[in-house]
């Protein structure tokens, strides 16, 4: 089976302390992947080296069939990465938060369907109101409906069950399905066990920057 | 419109409704010009001909000043947002975030020239309505050079704790071609030119834009990266 995500080694320093001490990963397309592990084991930096958002300091990394970091651009067009803060922009509704997302992948979309995305994640009625006065929880949510505007092959989740309601919770479940059926590879970075686990094909734990345990 | 220029409107569009929609940036900012063109005239005082012949030095203090801090917000709200790497995530040349944030500081500052130009016009009793036509061209080329410069410092300062401060320390030294071909080509067209020495300056102006636009284009995604 062709991998989404290949690393091998993969060793990451912020000054002098070391977030990832030569971890290899392996995520088969179409697979969910479950990364577990305490703060500051290395969960968020190895998805923001997979996301082509940090340069790993050794080791190699494939994303998609693409070597890191030429190939940064083209695994961005087909990977989309939720980080744990988000991104939206306070003064913009929820409707041009997804707008700014789809002109800067180029994405054609129509105003319709920007607020089928929202009202998708149950945030239809909020989509003409300013972000700054939604939640935390409708925060995600938006990060959702914004991961759902294109068809990715690699989504990578930090944390993406936090500040979420149940329902939100049952939403998550649904896209990562989505996902999977899609022919898309998922790797979920949680400290939520059960509700990273759910979809899981294979769990990996991590500890101080290293692959502790990985259980098919 | 190619894929660049597409992702660099977008940001405009962004920058441009979430400004448009608090106002507060814009609006201190031009409180802040009103009262430093205030104070250069309390300085002077009510020497009218002393004024009229620094009129251009003093209009570009206020528009560097002024400039300087609406250039700190340029990657705020980004920030803000989640962080400005965040836009990284996007497919596509990461030199559309620079162009796009290039377009909305241009876009600031022309706005903030519009009503500092006849507001130095009135308290400094300088007529820059009868060398309108290449007065514009010196704001053009003054404010264009102020921005490219600006936008890169800003993006290289912001993830700093004290870009505040570093920012100006950063960008003024830049900006001394850019200020001494505004200043020299603003009060030759003042004086009418008798010795033609505009032209020189405008011609500094450009090079320098020229030079400064190419080498910020270029190695803005270094800038970017973490």
């Amino acid at each position: 089976m062709s991998l989404a995500v290949a690393a091998e080694g993969v060793t990451r320093r912020f000054g002098r302390r070391w977030a990832l001490r030569g971890v290899d990963l392996a995520v088969p397309r179409g697979a969910v992947v479950a990364l577990l592990g305490a703060n500051g084991t290395g969960k968020t930096t190895l998805l923001r080296v997979i996301s082509t958002l940090l340069r790993p300091t050794a080791g190699g990394v494939e994303v998609l069939g693409h070597a890191l970091p030429a190939g940064g651009d083209e695994i961005r067009t087909r990977a989309a990465f939720m980080t744990a803060g988000g991104h939206a922009y306070e003064e913009l509704t929820g409707v041009e938060n997804l707008r700014f997302a789809a002109r800067m992948s180029g994405t054609e979309t129509r105003d319709d369907d920007l607020r089928g995305a929202l009202a998708a994640v149950d945030l239809g009625g909020a989509a003409d109101v300013p972000v700054r006065a939604w939640s935390s929880g409708m925060r995600k949510r938006l990060e959702l409906a914004r991961l759902g505007l294109r068809p990715l092959e690699l989504v990578l989740l930090d944390e993406p069950f936090v500040s979420l309601d149940e329902d939100g919770v049952g939403l998550v479940h649904e896209a990562v399905r989505g996902w999977r059926e899609a022919g898309a590879a998922v790797v979920i970075a949680s400290h939520r066990v059960e509700d990273a686990t759910r979809h899981a094909d294979e769990v990996v734990r991590l500890a101080g920057g290293r692959v502790a345990a990985a259980t098919a | 419109m190619s894929a660049l220029a597409r992702r660099a409107a977008a940001i405009l569009w962004k920058d441009i409704l979430s400004e448009t929609r608090t106002r507060q940036g814009f609006t201190a900012m031009l409180s802040f010009a009103a009262l430093v063109l205030f104070m250069f005239g309390f300085a002077i005082g009510v020497d009218n001909d002393l004024l009229g012949r620094l009129a251009g030095g003093l209009l570009w203090v206020a528009i560097v000043f002024t400039g300087t801090l609406s250039l700190g917000r340029t990657f705020q709200n980004e920030e803000l947002a989640g962080g400005t790497h965040l836009l990284r995530l996007y497919p596509g040349d990461v030199r559309a975030i620079y162009l796009g944030k290039l377009a909305g500081n241009l876009v600031v500052l022309a706005a903030l020239e519009v009503v500092l130009f006849p507001a130095a016009a009135i308290l400094y009793r300088v007529d820059f309505a009868a060398q309108a036509g290449p007065l514009l061209l010196v704001a053009a080329l003054g404010t264009f050079g102020f921005s490219v410069i600006g936008t890169f410092f800003s993006a290289l300062t912001v993830h700093l704790r004290a870009r505040e401060l570093l920012l100006p320390l950063l960008l003024f030294p830049a900006l001394v071609p850019v200020v001494l071909g505004s200043v020299g080509a603003t009060e030759a067209f003042l004086a009418g030119d008798p010795l033609g020495r505009a032209g020189g300056w405008l011609r500094l102006l450009a090079s320098y834009d020229v030079i400064l636009f190419v080498v910020c284009v270029w190695i803005f995604p270094v800038v970017l990266e973490e």
